[in-house]
Parts: C-alpha cells; structure tokens; sequence
C-alpha cells in the first residue's frame, strides 16, 4: 500500500513542499519587514504639508520614497511655496 | 483532547533495519525544517491577527487632567490644524462658513461605506482619519474612499493613546498605517490625528511632545472645532445640534464611521450636510482648508487633487511592502477563522467521543459481566498457541514458562522467523512436553503467523507476542467467547508491564485507556479495528478463509481483523484475558513503534476502502467503523496540534486565567475518562499522576510521528518493520496490578 516505486509522487510532494516552505519564509519575512520598519521609513520632504500642491509637486513628484535620504532639517529637495525645514527644532 | 491511539499491544518482526532507519533520517530532515517553517508562518498569522484585534500589544490607556503648561498658548488657542513648517508650530484655523467633515477610527464594513455612499450623494468631500489595522483589513473601502476625492489621515495602527508610548513604538505606528495605506490605495498621507484627541486646547503636557516629534518629521496634526459625539449615541437631534458650530464660524466636525453602532451617525449626516447647506456653508478637505488660508491668489488646481493635497503617491519600496502587508493580512484574515473552524471540529469529536465512549464502556462492562451473562456452553477443547519469535532470548523462555501454567489445554507452536540469536534452541532446551518449534527463513511476522495457523492442530488458534506473559486464566478466559459460533476473533487486553519509568506509565494510561474505553465501544459497534498482536484468538477456519495474514500493510492484525469483518465474522473483546507485555522503554523506541502502527492503520483502512460502498456486514463496517477510526485514529490527531497552539495563544495574548481554566477543565474531563478506565480494570489510580504531563509531553509526540506518517503516505515512501529493543523484564505479574 501506498509505495510509489516511480518516485513521480515524491518529487511533486517536495516541490509542493518547496513552495509551501518558501510560502512561509516569505510570509515571515513580509511580516517581519512591515513591523520592524524596515525600507519604509518617509522622510520629512517626502511628508511635508502640501508642498505637493506647488509647482512641480503633485502626486509622485517627491522623491522616491523608501530611499533613505536626508536626515530631519535638511530635506530641501522638494521645491515648495514656501520655506522648507531649516531649524534644527522646534522652538516653544 | 487525546490523542489516544487504542493500544494493540506489541508488534515485532524481522527486517533490515539500518537501511530504512537511514532511509527514514535522510527523509525526514526536510520535513522538519517544513513543520517549523509551517510553524513559523502560523505563529505569524496569529501574531498579526491578534495584533490587528489589538490582542498583542494593546494598550488601553488613555491620559486625562493633565497639566498644559508647556504647550504655547498659540497653539491652545490657535487653529485645529496644527504644522510645524521650518520647526515652528503653526496653528490653521477654519475659514468661516466652511465644514472640515471629519471621520475618526474607520474604516468600518457596515458604517463606512454607508457614510461614503452619503457623502456622495450630497457630493460632499471629507477627510478620514484612519486606523492602519482596518485599513488592511477592509482595503477595498480605502480604496474607493480616495477614488471619491476624499482625504485619508492617519490615526494609528492601533488606535492607543500615543502619549503613553515609546518613540520606537510612535514611529511604528505611523509607519505601519503609511504602508497599510500603500498597500490599499497607493498613497501615503502627511495627515495626523491622535487617538483620543480632541480640541487643541485639550493638548497637554504629555501629548504635546508627540505632536511636535511628529510635526518635525512633517506630519500635519488635525483636532477638532465641534464634537459631534455620536459615539455616546445622543439621538439625531444631539448630533446635529453638537455638530453645528456657533454663529457663522467654520469647524473642523468630529463624527465616528466606525467603532461601534454608528446608526444614529449615519441618520443624523443627511440632516447635517442639508442644515450647514441651507446656511451657507461649503464643505472641504484640510487640504482644501489648508489652500484657503495659505494661498487665497495662487491658482487653484484641479478640484481632485487639491482636495487631496495631503496625499502622496506611493512607489517603490513601501508600495510592494504595503501591497505584501495588505496581502498577508488578507491571509490571516482568512486562516484564523478557518483554523478556529477546524479547531471546533475536533474539539467536538473529541467530546463527543469521550461521551460516547463512557457510555458504551459502561454498558459493554455491565452487560459482560452479568451474572447470568455467558457465550454460550463453556469452550474447553483444547487450542493452538502461535507464538511468532525473532531475537527473542531474553523474553521467550518467560513466555514460554507463562504459557506452561495455563488452565487451558493448550499446544504451543514456536515459529522461529529466521533469528540469529539461537531462540529457537532455548525454546527446545526448556524440554516443554507441549512445544513444537518450527523453523523458517526470516520471511516476516504475518509468513510466520501463517506457517503456525497451516501447522496448527486445533480449530482455535490463539496469537501472541515473543515477548508476551499470560496469566494463566489468560487462554481461558480469551477463548471462551468462541462458544457463540457467529464469534470469529477475540480481542485480549494487553497491560504494559514496565510501567515503573515515566514513559512506560504513559504508555500505561493509553493501553488502559485504549482498551477499556475505545475497545469496549468498538465492541459494542460491532466494528473493532484492531486485534492486538500481543493477544488474540481466532478460528482457524475464519483465518484461513479470508487467506491468512497478508503482507500488503505493516499493521497485519489491523489488517486481518477488517478483513474477518468483512467476512462477516464477529470480532468481541474479552476484558478478563490479561496479557503482560513490555512497552517500548526509549522515546525514539516508541516513536518507531507508533510510526509503524499509524503507517500501517492507514494502509490496512485504504486496502479496505471498498468496504465503505459495500452491502452487508462489510459495508457495515465501512460506514460506522473506518469513519470512527479515520476521525479518531487520524484526523483529530493530525490536528490536534492546533488545539495546542491555540491554547497558547489564547493564554499569551486573550485572557491567561480563562484559557487555563479551560485547558484544565478538558484535562479533568481526560481524567475523569482515564479513572473510569481504570476503575473498569481495577488499576491503581497513582499512576494517574502523570497524565498532565503526559499531556504536555507525549500527545505532541503522537501527533508528529501521526503527520509524519500520513506524509510518508503521500510521498510513496516504504517504511520497514523495526525490531524493537528487549530486556525481558516483564514476568508474569503476581496479581493483576
């Protein structure tokens, strides 16, 4: 009962296996990526207050994001209407 | 819940080991790794879904009366919308005769898309602030909010009071929310608002740091004008009144699309949107708000994207992220249900079985041992004893001696299978007046059955162990049912008789549970599966009829009692003839042995898959027998896992004090079922001791080696018989405990 001599089923059952194995990996790993924060980090040009709705700005005019760029205060990339972060905080 | 495979006593054969031993190593090693990968993934799903409810990592905090001193009075007093544009916070305030709609804590899949469909139809634009587990859980209705034109914020993952929470733990948030939001309608937002949050003169010393760490990485922080307050569930009326902000001012309005019964919020929204209107008021977005105070001469865009300033698109890395998130979201949405379903399942088969088994063993032990109860004429011709031996020194001799003192006339034929161990010359040594040794080639366990039922004398044939010790009432009592001529195979309870060590006692509470519990049902049922290898008694007659013990499974007394059944024989178990055998002393011992036994169940239940559509007695066994033993023997097993892993989880993240009450409580009924058992055999109850431990140990063990099994099914595999380990300890018990 149940032996398959030709090894036809065996091999289907590992690459099944396979699939399901790197399934799981891969599950993990998207899991593991979404709440660990890694590789989507924004950076403030990428989130400051509409400087989408000036000039050359609009929906996917900022830069790329998940490309980590410039640390807080100095994301002037992004041309805005108005004076993009300078101070290095904010100041009660 | 048990596992519990009904005990057969002990099987043996020749074969050549190490080569499938190694066999079976090479096979294995990439199933563990699976198991745990599909471990892994499991453990994940739950993860997240018990994040998503908010089970892991909740926090139901919420901050009240704290001073403000530290938060500038601009901002207290200043606009709802609140920027930290080149580090300075600046406060916007609503143009007058204009409504910020906003709507907190959504999506909802009742109420949200009913706000939308209103939202719509009075073509009114809103903004909505919301919670990033929803959003990958209902991304559709994200979706289809920003194809509306509507602006989307962020208002957490898990909707905690962020005043309460770690930096790490704040950046968490937003950036999950901004990845849910990708995922969904690949966008990001810059919008913020706090759970909890309310007007800006409500900001306190606590949440302002918040704010502002937020405003610095560019987000734009929302509060509120007027408070609608559906979410005490005023009545309509309340709504609107609270809703309407004074004299002519604009209002950025709080309403609830979600987070609990939102009828009266979703009434009271027509009667709003057609009051503001009638006084003069437009609705925008806090973008459209944020273009009216800020760039009253520039030209204003399009009405879609200006509305919806806020929101960026979303591309690369956190895109794919996003949409992977919002996809295994999609999946743990789908198992954990699934799963909870299965779950049920074998929690009610597991029951159901216990209750079924209580009360069939009851009656099967009431009605046997009546007084007035007999098989018919006591049976007192002589029979065969068919002791199949394979490297048997240390035990046979005792076998040998056990059998000598019988009650019952009785001839013993020893089939030496070929052993290399000189068994078959301490069998002759021992000068026994009633043994004949026989020998063969090593040719298997059934071959030697067979050659002893072909050389067998009488009518009754009884077969045991090498390594198996009778009472001397044993044979007697065993082959006494035969007086009914419809009986054609008796059953005999088996006992592990190195019970001293902690696995032999758990192999202990299985047999005697296995035997006095599922045999005394099957009984009943007309449909045992099993006659234990270790002792049983059959008519020659029936053997030889339906062609002896066959080596098509590795289970051949499984194998041959379904065939007796199918020849309409009947198959009874007889609780009195005791048989003393000794259990598998190792784990890895027993794990081979049980890999074997469920291995071979499934081949003996497919061989006689047929029986299922027959007529008669063998379709009787079919549709009432192998359904039981399929959803017993390797169903519930096979998932029995889950009930482990649930329980677990449940105590980590839903409530600890419930879930082990419950894990108890079906441990007590576990134990209820094992002392009725016991009580059926009269054996001491000490050894009950290690049944939560056996719960933790062994029934984790049984269901590996079942799932490990049904794989080797799948795959074609060919599995061996392993000669089990003997030390010959078990001698015939002074009394029957």
């Amino acid at each position: 009962m149940f032996v398959d001599t030709s090894g036809r089923r065996a091999r289907l059952l590992r690459r099944i296996g396979l699939l399901l194995g790197a399934g799981c990996l891969g599950y993990a790993a998207v899991l593991g990526a979404a709440f660990m924060g890694w590789g989507t980090s924004l950076t403030p040009s990428q989130l400051l207050p509409f400087a989408g709705a000036g000039p050359g700005g609009g929906p996917g005019g900022p830069g790329a994001p998940g490309v980590p760029t410039a640390p807080p205060g100095a994301g002037t990339a992004v041309p805005t209407p108005l004076p993009t972060a300078s101070a290095a905080a904010a100041s009660d | 819940m048990t596992t519990t495979t009904p005990s057969r006593g002990r099987r043996r054969a020749p074969s050549r080991m190490e080569r499938a031993a190694g066999r079976a190593a090479a096979l294995q090693r990439p199933r563990v790794i699976l198991a745990l990968l599909l471990l892994l993934a499991l453990v994940c799903v739950m993860l997240l879904d018990g994040y998503l409810r908010a089970e892991v990592g909740g926090d139901q905090r919420v901050r009240t009366g704290a001073s403000s001193s530290d938060v500038p009075d601009d901002v207290l007093n200043g606009g709802p919308i609140v920027t930290f544009r080149g580090g300075q916070a600046t406060t916007v305030s609503v143009p007058d005769r204009t409504i910020a709609l906003t709507f907190d804590d959504g999506p909802n899949p009742t109420w949200t898309p009913e706000v939308l469909e209103i939202l719509e139809k009075y073509d009114v634009p809103a903004t909505f602030f919301l919670v990033g587990s929803m959003v990958s859980r209902y991304p559709g209705i994200v979706a289809d909010m920003v194809e509306q034109g509507h602006e989307v914020g962020i208002h957490t993952f898990t909707h905690v009071d962020l005043s309460y929470q770690s930096d790490a733990r704040v950046r968490r948030e937003m950036e999950q929310t901004q990845l849910a939001l990708a995922g969904a309608a690949g966008i990001t937002t810059t919008l913020f608002r706090a759970p909890y949050s309310s007007q800006t003169d409500a900001i306190d010393n606590y949440s302002w740091p918040v704010y502002k760490k937020l405003g610095q990485d560019g987000y734009t922080s929302v509060f509120v004008d007027t408070d609608s307050d559906d979410w005490k569930r005023p009545g309509v009326a309340k709504i609107v009144q609270w809703a309407t902000p004074e004299k002519n001012k604009g209002a950025s309005v709080l309403f609830h699309d979600a987070g609990g019964e939102r009828s009266q919020t979703i009434a009271a929204l027509p009667k709003y949107i057609e009051k503001m209107r009638a006084k003069g008021y437009t609705f925008t977005t806090i973008s459209g708000v944020m273009e009216k105070q800020q760039a009253p001469a520039g030209a204003p865009q399009a009405g879609g994207t200006r509305l919806q300033a806020a929101h960026r698109e979303a591309t690369g890395a956190i895109l794919y992220e996003g949409r992977a998130l919002v996809a295994a979201v999609t999946v743990a949405e789908w198992a954990v249900p699934t799963l909870s379903v299965g779950l049920m399942v074998v929690g009610v088969a597991v029951m159901g079985r216990f209750g079924m088994m209580l009360l069939l063993a009851r009656r099967h032990h009431r009605q046997r041992n009546r007084r007035r109860f007999s098989w018919g004429p006591p049976v007192t011709r002589p029979v065969s004893v068919i002791v199949p031996a394979y490297n048997e020194k240390e035990c046979i001799a005792n076998t040998l001696h056990s059998l000598a003192r019988s009650t019952h006339p009785i001839e013993i034929i020893v089939v030496d299978d070929g052993s290399t161990d000189g068994t078959a010359d301490i069998a002759e040594s021992l000068g026994m007046p009633n043994v004949r040794v026989i020998r063969q080639a090593n040719a298997g366990k059934p071959a030697a059955l067979n050659h002893g039922v072909r050389s067998a004398r009488y009518d009754i044939v009884v077969m045991m162990d090498g390594d198996t010790v009778f009472e001397p009432d044993t044979v007697r009592q065993l082959v006494q049912p035969f007086a009914d001529p419809e009986v054609g195979a008796v059953a005999g309870n088996a006992k592990v008789g190195n019970r001293t060590t902690v696995i032999g006692a758990w192999q202990h509470i299985e047999y005697v549970m296995g035997f006095n519990l599922d045999r005394r049902m099957y009984d009943l049922l007309r449909c045992m599966p099993t006659i234990p290898g270790a002792i049983g008694a059959f008519r020659r007659e029936a053997v030889l009829q339906v062609g002896g013990m066959s080596e098509d499974t590795l289970a051949e007394d499984t194998d041959i009692t379904i065939a007796l059944h199918r020849a309409g024989w009947r198959v009874v178990y007889q609780e009195h003839a005791r048989a003393w055998t000794e259990a598998p002393g190792s784990l890895k011992q027993l794990w081979s042995q049980r890999y074997r036994w469920s291995y071979g169940t499934m081949q003996a239940l497919w061989k006689h898959r047929k029986t299922m559509t027959d007529k008669g007695p063998s379709g009787r066994f079919g549709r009432v027998g192998m359904p039981l033993v399929v959803l017993f023997q390797i169903v519930t097993p096979v998932f029995a896992p889950l009930i482990d892993v649930f329980t677990v989880y449940a105590m980590i993240f839903v409530d600890f004090q419930a879930s082990l009450l419950a894990w108890f409580a079906v441990l007590g009924v576990q134990l209820l079922c094992a002392a009725y058992a016991f009580r059926l055999d009269r054996e001491k109850y000490r050894y009950l001791l290690m049944m939560p431990l056996q719960q933790l140990a062994y029934r984790q063990m049984m269901y590996l080696v079942l799932i490990h099994s049904c794989v080797t099914a799948l795959t074609g595999g060919r599995l061996r018989w392993q000669k089990l380990k003997r030390t010959g300890e078990v001698g015939t018990p002074a009394g029957a405990g």
